[in-house]
């Protein structure tokens, strides 16, 4: 028996004689007995302990005892302990009690017949537990059952629980008396009116469907709706899960599998097409410069092997995530963009891009520098793939800070006067095998990118941006933990 | 003086045989072994200045081969040549990872690299 069970009763009355012949009797059925000899006593004991049923003495003064009990039925949270009163004559004035109605009341007339009493507080103590009990199942139902909802045979909404509450927003008081699918209208599969009609002729209906919540967004909820037909006019009561989260969750397993395999699968294909481009790549660096190799032949050699290293800066570029040395290495930010620039230098010239560079000399971070360089190269290729005819290419370093982690760190954005970004390509430029050059790439730079600067516990972000008729973009690649290291800068500016 | 020498390692005999001049033309002398037992068996019999060896192969990997050879030379410098994409986890006795993909002349410039970077070593110990 938990404390909520123990029988606690409190005994009320002047006469310490009355209160000890009534504690003698009602021991037998009680854990614990109170006594108090006036309404503040009483008060002071049932604020304080969780009495069960109160025994109120009217028999040397009925005045008094009415007096006590509606001093305990103000207090809100006394207002449904049962109280019995012990009287001397039978009760004649009902508009006395009228006032307890709100909670338990009974009389008993002295002399009391123990019996009678014992019976009495027993009957009362049976009470309160199963109110108890019944409680509690209410507040475990409202967390098992999810949202749960009673409406008419109209749709009219008679009982919203906590759980519909929170599933879509809307209180108790707003909803009550209003129709069900205007409170929250089903969006899909069907409408609410079909739904109702099923549930009236079938008896029930279950399924996913999407509604929309308070504020106006979708939630997708598992439902069941019963048809009960108790009281003559039906009622429907309806069950319901929020499975969102569950589904978004599903969605991103999928999807976190679906990389997961095509990072196998480009490990296993970047190994079985390395070996023998190696081989390859060999052979034709020992014909190219064989003595016996002429005009022609060796014009075709280096043909060959002009091919084969294009080959070979896809699958480096694509497939590889190699690290030049076993442990990260201090990097300068501002070299390592430079190096960069270098290597797409003629490109830059073909296209008449011109670079403007506002660099903090002196960032740098430990890191790899072949993956640092990856990253910068996808940037800047794809800013200069985007500008066939011409653009001004910015590129900045600066330090910086991620303001949702407070790190700080070096940021380096590169910005584009090119086509821009289309609202429709945002959303996956991300992802893998996503390209918006068919014939020129792969649609894996960003992807790897991404990845790479993930590693780094760092964001990479873009905005497009239209301002008259040309486009600005501009991806910003976020990296913590950088240090300004004046002797790499030095080396960085003397290069 | 003479030339450096390179112990070159891995499975594929093609590579080898392709990988063996393009080194001798860069100005060493080169000793191959298709597996690392073998390789180990060459350390133990005569002095190698480099070892060169290929990752994924039947037996031992190239980098419990880098591990066994360094328990006998210590001072061995050993370069991971691999086509894999991800860097292996025991890479501790490994100087240098260097991509197959890079090429010929990347190959031989980080072999002089590493080499040239030993030799310093020595003398500063000296």
């Amino acid at each position: 028996m938990n404390a909520n069970e123990r029988v606690n009763v409190l005994i009320v009355g002047k006469r310490a004689d009355k209160v000890a012949r009534y504690d003698v009797i009602v021991r037998e059925v009680s854990d614990n007995v109170f006594l108090a000899a006036s309404a503040e006593e009483a008060l002071q004991c049932l604020l304080q302990i969780d009495i069960t049923v109160v025994l109120l003495d009217g028999a040397s003064s009925e005045r008094d005892a009415f007096n006590t009990a509606n001093a305990i039925r103000q207090h809100s949270s006394l207002q449904k302990t049962p109280i019995i009163f012990v009287l001397d004559a039978p009760l004649t004035d009902l508009g006395q009690y009228k006032d307890y109605r709100r909670g338990a009341v009974d009389f008993i007339s002295a002399p009391v017949v123990p019996e009678l009493l014992r019976n009495k507080v027993t009957i009362f103590t049976d009470l309160q537990h199963k109110a108890r009990q019944v409680e509690t199942l209410t507040g475990e139902l409202d967390i098992l059952a999810g949202a749960v909802i009673v409406s008419d045979a109209d749709g009219r909404i008679e009982f919203w629980n906590t759980g519909a509450e929170t599933l879509y927003g809307w209180g108790r008081e707003e909803v009550l008396g209003r129709y069900l699918d205007q409170v929250v209208p089903i969006t899909f599969p069907m409408t609410s009116k079909e739904v109702l009609s099923t549930v009236i002729s079938d008896g029930q209906w279950e399924g996913t469907v999407r509604r929309q919540n308070k504020g106006g967004q979708e939630v997708t909820v598992a439902i069941r709706k019963i048809l009960q037909r108790s009281d003559g006019a039906g009622a429907i009561v309806e069950m319901g899960q929020d499975i969102s989260a569950q589904l978004q969750a599903e969605e991103a397993l999928r999807q976190s599998e679906r990389l997961a395999g095509i990072g196998r699968l480009a490990g296993v294909i970047a190994h079985e097409i390395n070996n023998p481009l190696e081989a390859i790549a060999n052979a034709l660096f020992l014909v190219r410069s064989h003595p016996s190799l002429k005009g022609e032949a060796k014009h075709f050699a280096r043909i060959a092997e002009k091919e084969v290293a294009r080959i070979q800066h896809i699958t480096q570029q694509t497939l590889s995530f190699y690290r030049e040395s076993p442990a990260p290495i201090s990097v300068s930010i501002p070299t390592i963009l430079d190096d960069v620039l270098d290597l797409q230098a003629r490109r830059l010239e073909i296209n008449q891009i011109v670079v403007e560079k506002k660099y903090r000399n002196d960032m740098a971070i430990a890191a790899f520098p072949a993956e640092l360089k990856q990253v910068f190269l996808n940037l800047i290729g794809n800013a200069t793939q985007a500008m066939v005819q011409g653009g001004r290419l910015r590129i900045s370093i600066r330090e910086s800070m991620d303001y949702s982690s407070s790190r700080r760190g070096v940021r380096v954005s590169i910005c584009d006067t090119g086509s821009g970004i289309q609202p429709q390509e945002a959303k996956r430029l991300f992802e893998p095998f996503f390209t918006t050059k068919p014939n020129n790439g792969t649609g894996l730079g960003l992807w790897v990118s991404k990845g790479i600067i993930e590693k780094y516990q760092g964001t990479i972000r873009f905005r497009s941006l239209r301002l008259y008729d040309q486009y600005v973009t501009s991806f910003s690649v976020f990296i913590p933990g950088a240090v300004a290291a004046p002797s790499l800068a030095r080396a960085a500016s003397s290069a | 003086m003479k030339n450096e020498v390179i112990l070159c390692v891995d499975d594929e005999e093609t590579s080898l045989l392709l990988r063996k001049p393009v080194l001798e033309q860069a100005g060493y002398e080169v000793m191959v072994a298709a597996s690392a037992m073998q390789a180990l068996e060459v350390l133990s019999s005569r002095k190698i200045d480099l070892l060169l060896t290929d990752y994924l192969m039947p037996g031992q990997t190239g980098t419990e081969l880098a591990r066994a050879a360094k328990n006998i030379c210590p001072e061995l410098p050993v370069i991971l040549l691999s086509g894999v994409t991800e860097l292996p986890p025991d890479m501790e006795n490994v100087d240098l990872f260097v991509s197959k993909v890079e090429g010929p002349q990347s190959m031989c410039e980080k072999v002089a690299a590493v080499l040239s970077a030993c030799h310093k070593q020595e003398s500063a110990s000296l």
